[in-house]
């Protein structure tokens, strides 16, 4: 019953300020959003800058007391009518009112970036997750299994209902998240960065999905740090910049001014087209040039070896595979790479893509170590990595995992990148750690904690640590994931500067646009072997 | 369903006395088992006298941990709750590892600490005794000191709230008094109800101890003051470590540590008023 | 056959079996109640885990009441050895026996409870008897999250040790390891906590009227009939140990605790 229908809603939202307990300064300034039944509207701002502080408001997710001091003013029309009792007002003070975010969702669900944290994480299956909020509002077992049927058609989910939910894909995960969303009947939806870090498989089907709920009704708010095909499909943009709002109206107005560059916002040209309802498919009024990268590359780079040039990292046969843990088992049907060359000269930098799942991640722990192939040999700086710890081999090679959060432990940021660095460097350390900073652009933040940092922030840093040892082989998983322009352009700056100074360069990346624009050569690793793309 | 309200309802005092009062005979329960097993503690040990005394122990600490849970979770934000399996785990994980390793220690109460240093002593009893009831499904011989681990909570609790965390080195000296509680607490258990205790390192000890004369239970309760409170000393400083490495707006999530001023340094600046 | 069996029928049963087991304090009975234990076991087909369990924890703690009964045991009249202070005694060995028995039978029942309950079907069943949420989500969470967070860990270690991390032999190298491995898992599960509660929030976890469950759980007339003579027999057990141990209580001095036995 819940699911069939959902009443037309209209969200206004004025924030006057929102800052965290515990913050010197407010996150959010001067905000209002408009969200209308059946429109789309682009909330765009790079990496801190306070989006996502706006949706988890908007989506009750932040309440002003429990999580900071929010002022300004929420108000909700069903139908035409104002729900509750009039707009919620909020002045800051103790006697402001107290949101009830389980009531608030029935009319706006949010769904956030990272959608794992959307689940309970207590429930085995799928249905069972879905089922989560029904069972907390009592919802009777014959009405819950009516809509938990009805909203999996809707996020199409059908087949997935008694699958755990920790062995979705990430596109599988995104449309379970939505669809927890949606199972309250919610007329707003807000949709937190709803594309990043999928392949494009799981773009289109997360678009294909959001263009269903705009025919429905649903007034739909995603927040974005690209200016991508399903932003552009938007009635209408808000850009946010340091928490302020820096320009508000239809993307093509916005696209022609100079705001965007200077918010951070990732430009890409449209690769997905989705037509809305009533509108045709926005022509990319501004195709953003490809950013060329000169480099001084290695001519031959292909064929290295053969003008003398030892290669930096060198791949010979090497196979491996997850089959068994004891050395001779993992058979050669169960191999996930079956034979792997590469070669990789100083200074040159290589990309590889490939589908999820084909071992790309994999490939990377193989070159320090942290998996040990059942065949073949991997040299680094021309000796073999055979039997070498991986923290030994960390002084040649250089790897940058996808999660910031695993590799950062220390206090502050500074001390982040020291960490390790006196006996290499000895005296010159402190420096060193300085230099590497400044080169990712955090040479500001010294004594912030790392996970105080915004994304962005956090993955430079952790490209700060492993540039900060100089390694003769840089390894990079997914390095453009969750940078914002800014933080693109100090990516490709170190990495410039890196290869440069003559290390070799290998990347996992998914984002094409990236690796075709800076790499010299770009691989595809596909059937457990690497082939040129 | 518009007509529905978007806001709480003020908190029902009805409910909240209710909840008091479960919290309360929880540790009524609790005080009075104990108070009872010193009285009537078998002097002769020899004959399965131990029965009434391990039946006591057993339904009095259990029904006390039960109450305490019924009584705070509720209450709790669900900021707490949530935290409160990541803290069992850290629990269950180390005290496994440690009850192998032989030490005369059990390191098993650091999430414990943690929840109570955020989110004060209510939250850190509930901690204790529900990390005792979760790992009895892995060990249970760890189920008849859910007493004793909450209270190891609460009184971790009670020093955040009156600073002991604001200075570094006080963490472990409040440690050492709340192990020296926790120990002669739980000491009747180990004595009653498995007659003895579960790891190498403190078996030898106690029988050190008996060796000498002592009875089971001033043997163990001997052994338990020398084990508990320097594993407590450990236990706060290593929770003060965590806590002191979380930043800032994590902490400040946490009511209890923005009321009390908890954490030393960690004041919100001037202009957040 | 477990999964017929409506998990507080398991529990109800566990602990009224424990109950009399403690109340009879005869290692005739805990013999009878380890040796039913591991029948049952062997009936669900989960014996080799349930012993293997059990066995880890009931082995070092065997060890240590040898260690502090068999050896040292001041009550003891009969002397069957002493070397120097240790005297191993009948009464000794009878009491260790005595003990490692019922702890055993203690530990095999709640062994084989545990490892037969589907945890889902336990929180569902804790819901329809109105216990509050938070105790079925926290007992739920837990055990799914151990595995997790045995994997973050790994990854972990492995971010750790490609940032040049050596963890060498010495015991300050591992501790000092260990501190730095700590500090990113607590802050990761901290934060992911913090967010999952906002979820759980919008998700109506506060929500304080009634609730229901998508699990199904098994009931019958016959388990609720069971459940009830289960806690009277366990009652009467516990009641007729009292009542016989009264005239025989002895209300020792309470100095005898502090000062020990003069």
């Amino acid at each position: 019953m819940i699911a069939d229908r959902t009443a037309a809603t209209t969200l206004l939202a004025s924030v006057a300020s929102f800052s965290y307990h515990g913050d010197p300064g407010p996150a959010l300034r001067g905000v209002e959003v408009v969200a209308s039944p059946g429109t789309l509207t682009a909330v765009l701002g790079g990496s801190g800058s306070g989006k996502s502080t706006l949706g988890r408001i908007l989506g009750a997710w932040l309440l002003g007391g429990r999580d900071g001091t929010l002022v300004g003013s929420l108000q909700l029309e069903v139908a035409g009518h104002p729900a509750g009792s009039g707009p919620l007002r909020f002045a800051g003070a103790q006697d402001d009112p107290r949101i009830d975010p389980g009531a608030w969702a029935r009319h706006v669900g949010y769904v956030p970036q990272d959608a794992a944290s959307m689940l309970s994480a207590v429930r085995g299956t799928v249905e069972e997750e879905l089922a989560f909020s029904l069972e907390n509002r009592g919802v009777p077992r014959g009405e819950m299994v009516q809509t938990v049927a009805d909203i999996a058609r809707r996020t199409g989910l059908d087949g997935f209902l008694h699958r755990d939910p920790a062995t979705l894909s990430g596109g599988e995960l995104r449309r379970l998240a939505v669809g927890c969303a949606v199972v309250d009947g919610p007329g707003v939806l807000i949709l937190d960065e709803p594309l990043e870090s999928l392949d494009q498989a799981g773009i289109r089907t997360i678009v294909e999905l959001v263009r269903s709920e705009l025919a429905r009704g649903t007034a739909i708010v995603v927040l974005s740090q690209h200016a991508d095909a399903l932003t552009r499909a938007a009635e209408r943009w808000l850009v946010l910049k340091d928490g302020q709002e820096t320009a508000a109206g239809p993307p093509a107005r916005i696209l022609q001014g100079g705001v965007l560059a200077e918010s951070g916002v990732v430009v890409a040209s449209p690769e997905v087209i989705i037509p809305s309802a009533n509108r045709k498919p926005e022509v990319d009024p501004m195709p953003a040039p490809p950013p060329v990268l000169t480099l001084p590359v290695v001519e031959a780079a292909a064929g290295a070896t053969a003008i003398g040039t030892k290669p930096a990292l060198e791949l010979a046969g090497v196979a491996f595979g997850f089959g068994g843990r004891s050395r001779s088992s993992p058979t050669e049907d169960s191999l996930l790479l079956e034979d792997v060359d590469l070669q990789v000269v100083p200074g040159e930098i290589v990309a590889i893509t490939g589908p999820n799942g084909a071992g790309k991640s994999t490939l990377l722990r193989l070159l320090n170590g942290l998996h040990r192939p059942f065949r073949g040999d991997v040299r680094v700086a021309d000796e073999s990595i055979a039997g070498v710890p991986t923290g030994l081999v960390a002084r040649r090679l250089g790897l940058l995992f996808q999660r910031p959060h695993d590799q950062l432990f220390e206090r502050s940021v500074l001390r982040e990148v020291l960490f390790g660095l006196h006996p290499i460097f000895g005296t010159a350390a402190a420096e060193r750690a300085k230099a590497a900073l400044a080169a990712v652009g955090l040479g500001d933040s010294g004594h912030a904690h790392p996970h105080e940092l915004p994304a962005s922030g956090q993955r430079l840093l952790a490209l700060a640590t492993v540039l900060a040892r100089e390694p003769s082989v840089l390894a990079l998983d997914e390095p453009t994931v969750a940078l914002d322009a800014h933080g693109l352009e100090r990516l490709t700056a170190a990495v410039s500067a890196a290869a440069g100074r003559g290390a070799a360069v290998v990347m996992v990346t998914h984002d094409l646009r990236f690796a075709a624009a800076h790499a010299h050569r770009l691989l595809r690793l596909e059937g457990g072997r690497l082939r040129q793309f | 369903m518009s007509q529905q309200s978007l806001t709480l309802p003020p908190t029902d005092r009805k409910a909240v006395r209710r909840r008091r009062l479960l919290e309360l005979l929880g540790a009524v329960a609790i005080a009075a088992t104990f108070i009872f097993l010193v009285l009537t503690q078998p002097a002769d040990i020899a004959g399965g006298l131990g029965s009434v005394s391990s039946l006591v122990a057993l339904g009095g600490f259990l029904l006390g941990a039960l109450l305490l849970i019924v009584g705070v979770l509720p209450t709790l934000p669900t900021s707490t709750v949530v935290l409160i399996p990541v803290a069992l785990v850290l629990n269950i994980v180390l005290g496994q590892l440690m009850g192998t390793s032989g030490l005369p220690f059990y390191l098993d109460s650091i999430g414990t600490v943690l929840i109570a240093v955020l989110a004060g002593p209510a939250a850190g009893a509930a901690t204790g005794a529900l990390s005792s009831i979760v790992w009895s499904f892995f060990n249970p011989t760890v189920l008849p000191f859910a007493a004793g681990a909450a209270l190891i909570g609460f009184l971790a609790g009670v020093a955040a709230r009156y600073g002991l965390f604001r200075r570094f080195y006080l963490a472990p000296v409040a440690g050492f008094a709340t192990g020296i509680i926790a120990g002669v607490v739980s000491a009747p258990i180990a004595a009653f109800v498995f007659g003895g205790t579960s790891g190498a390192g403190t078996g030898a000890i106690v029988s050190a101890f008996r060796a000498m004369g002592d009875t089971l239970l001033a043997a163990i309760t001997k052994q338990a003051l020398i084990s508990d409170p320097m594993d407590k000393a450990i236990v706060f400083a290593i929770a003060a470590m965590l806590v002191y490495a979380l930043p800032r707006r994590t902490t400040f999530q946490f009511p209890f540590v923005r009321r009390f001023r908890v954490l030393a340094g960690k004041e919100p600046a001037a202009r957040n008023s | 056959m477990a999964a017929r069996l409506n998990p507080l029928t398991a529990m109800t049963a566990a602990a009224a079996v424990l109950a009399i087991t403690t109340a009879a304090s005869s290692w005739a009975v805990s013999l009878t109640v380890a040796v039913g234990a591991v029948l049952l076991s062997a009936a669900a087909g989960i014996v080799r885990r349930v012993l293997l369990a059990a066995a880890t924890i009931v082995v070092p703690f065997w060890l240590s009441l040898l260690v502090i009964h068999g050896l040292f045991f001041p009550e003891g009249r009969t002397v069957l050895a002493s070397w120097g202070p240790a005297r191993v005694t009948a009464e000794g060995l009878t009491f260790a026996l005595e003990m490692g028995l019922r702890t055993a039978a203690f530990v095999l029942v709640l062994m084989v409870f545990s490892f037969s309950v589907r945890i889902p079907e336990l929180v569902a069943a804790l819901v329809a008897r109105r216990v509050p949420p938070q105790v079925g989500y926290v007992l739920a969470s837990t055990l799914l999250l151990a595995p997790l967070v045995a994997a973050r860990l790994g990854t972990v270690r492995q971010a750790q040790e490609s940032r040049g991390l050596v963890v060498g032999r010495g015991i300050g190298s591992r501790v000092a390891a260990i501190r730095l491995q700590m500090v990113p898992l607590v802050l990761g599960l901290v934060h992911d906590a913090g967010i999952r509660a906002q979820s759980l929030d919008a998700r109506g976890f506060r929500s304080t009227g009634p609730r229901t469950s998508y699990t199904e759980v098994h009931d019958s007339a016959a388990q609720a009939t069971f459940r009830v003579f289960a806690i009277l027999l366990a009652l009467t057990a516990v009641g007729w140990r009292i009542v016989e141990s009264l005239p025989a209580g002895s209300l020792s001095a309470f100095s005898q605790f502090v000062g020990g036995p003069g």
